[in-house]
């Protein structure tokens, strides 16, 4: 049973300007009372969510949509408990995967074959399980020799089908997608899209944040319409 | 819980392999890789040794020594506190993207000093090649210290980390007080040979960290207080990087 149950959440990134990162003006602030310091370490904030509210169970498929700083990635990354609201609750239940910030834990001076050890246990795979999705990474990716030549030999698309299809290897119950069909060319988009759409069967939940209507229909039984941080 | 603990060893194993394949990495990128760093240490040793020995007219049977194992030992002292302020910036995408214990980027930054280090065993074995005499069967008593000095440098490395992440001037703080570190530390000096300016050394944490390990491995038993200081900066400094830890975890995305 895997389910997302957000309660009312607000996130704010903080705005943190040059003064407030230096630790000498902040010994400065103490140093003069704080007659300084409001000013030095004036914080602000964007308030990315507002008053978000949402309720995900086994066999929902949701789309986000929204304007550029909508509030999407950031809706995503706090479900994924890298963002923790300032007001709300967050209840996840399920193991989580996401499919953003590819390529995070990749290491280009060795082979593509090392790479995928790294990327799949960064991202929650144990060894053993790094090691058992190497065929079917071999298979989608169609990079043949290339897997054991080192990643800084890689074009900009063979590096994307490489973390893609690490990306997508293992099946979790919680499937959280930014925006990834940017990059490939259109054979690689069509594959993409068809392992989509088995990675997506085999997630209970699935959340999709994209600004292709076509994808949301495709994929989504269901869409969130975000501005400027609140739901629609 | 086992839950609890089957995540925990994905975590260790997962900073573990970092630490690896990063040092196959650098194998990679150059034939000697991380001999690199023994090369410089070595460079380090003999042109001290050869300074020092001319200026100060020390006795290179115990000077040599004294001053390799010291270099080595803060090679990984200076290695973890360096690159602790900086570890959580660097880490920002890892951190941004991806649900990540800051304990374990920590602990990958721990255990790739604990490599370094395996590599710059090759100078001490070259070490008690040449000076036999100082090799005894004390030696053994350099394991408990070596894991005071690990427990030791793990909750610095965390707590400096979130230091630097909030603050972006700490790191060059570090990296200008460093020197200043190594020539309060006994790596040029065993203690009993500085005379009255020893409470300079006494000052520095890591004298006591450099005392427990270098003292066995020099054939002679450490202070007590030198264990006990270091054993009290565990408990008192791990507590303080557990509060900072749960008191600042949920900022680290926001900060990096
Ligand atoms: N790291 C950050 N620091 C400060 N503000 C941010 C950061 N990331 C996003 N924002 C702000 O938060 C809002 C929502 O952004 P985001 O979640 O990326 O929207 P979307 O994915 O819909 O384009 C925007 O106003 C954006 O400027
Ligand atoms: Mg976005």
């Amino acid at each position: 049973m895997a389910r997302v149950s957000l309660d009312k959440i607000s996130v704010e990134y903080p705005i943190y300007n040059a003064g407030a990162f230096s630790l000498r003006n902040n010994l400065v602030a103490i140093g003069t009372g704080g007659r300084i310091s409001a000013e030095a370490r004036h914080i602000k904030s964007v308030m990315a969510l507002e008053d978000v509210t949402l309720e995900l169970n086994d066999g929902d498929r949701l789309g986000l949509v929204g304007h550029n700083g909508s509030g999407k990635s950031t809706l995503l990354r706090t479900i994924a408990g890298i963002y923790q609201p300032v007001r709300g609750s967050v209840e996840v239940e399920g193991r989580v995967s996401t499919v953003f910030g590819l390529g995070a834990g990749l290491q280009p001076e060795l082979s593509g074959y090392d790479n995928i050890i790294r990327m799949s246990m960064m991202l929650g795979a144990t060894r053993a399980q790094a090691e058992a999705a190497i065929p079917d990474i071999e298979d989608f990716s169609e990079l043949g020799n290339f897997l054991a030549m080192p990643v800084r030999t890689y074009s900009a698309g063979m590096s994307m089908r490489l973390n893609f299809a690490v990306a997508t290897a293992s099946y979790p119950e919680i499937l959280l997608v930014d925006e990834i069909f940017g990059a490939g060319d259109a054979e690689f988009q069509v594959k993409a899209q068809k392992r989509m759409n088995e990675f997506v069967e085999k997630a209970s939940i699935f959340i999709l944040a994209s600004h292709s209507e076509q994808l949301i229909k495709k994929f989504t039984n269901n869409t969130v319409q975000l501005r400027h941080g609140r739901i629609m | 819980m086992p839950g609890d603990i089957k995540d925990l060893y994905r975590q260790v194993s997962l900073a573990w392999y970092f630490a690896l394949s990063d040092t196959y990495a650098r194998y990679k990128h150059s034939v000697l890789g991380p001999f690199w760093l023994v090369l410089s240490t070595l460079i380090g040793i003999g042109g001290i040794a050869f300074i020092w020995g001319t200026l100060m007219a020390a006795d290179s049977e115990t000077f040599v020594p004294s001053l390799g194992i010291g270099l080595v030992l803060w090679q990984m002292i200076s290695g973890s506190v360096s690159g602790a302020a900086k570890l959580f910036v660097f880490q920002a995408t890892v951190i941004k993207n991806i649900k990540t214990p800051s304990w374990r980027l920590s602990l990958q930054l721990l255990f790739q000093q604990i490599i370094n280090f395996a590599h710059n065993l090759v100078l001490v074995i070259l070490l008690y090649a040449i000076f036999p005499h100082t090799l005894s069967p004390l030696i053994l008593l350099a394991i408990p210290g070596f894991v005071l000095v690990l427990l030791n440098l793990y909750w610095v490395v965390q707590l400096l980390g979130f230091l630097g992440a909030r603050y972006r001037d700490f790191d060059p703080l570090v990296t200008a007080v460093m020197p200043l570190l190594f020539f309060m530390s006994p790596v040029l000096f065993r203690g009993h040979e500085l005379g009255s300016r020893a409470f300079l050394m006494k000052l520095n944490p890591m004298s006591y960290w450099i005392n427990i390990i270098r003292e066995p491995m020099l054939g002679s038993v450490p202070h007590f207080s030198d264990y006990l200081v270091s054993i009290a900066m565990v408990i008192v400094g791990s507590a303080l990087a557990m509060w900072v830890t749960r008191a600042k975890s949920h900022r680290l995305a926001y900060w990096v």
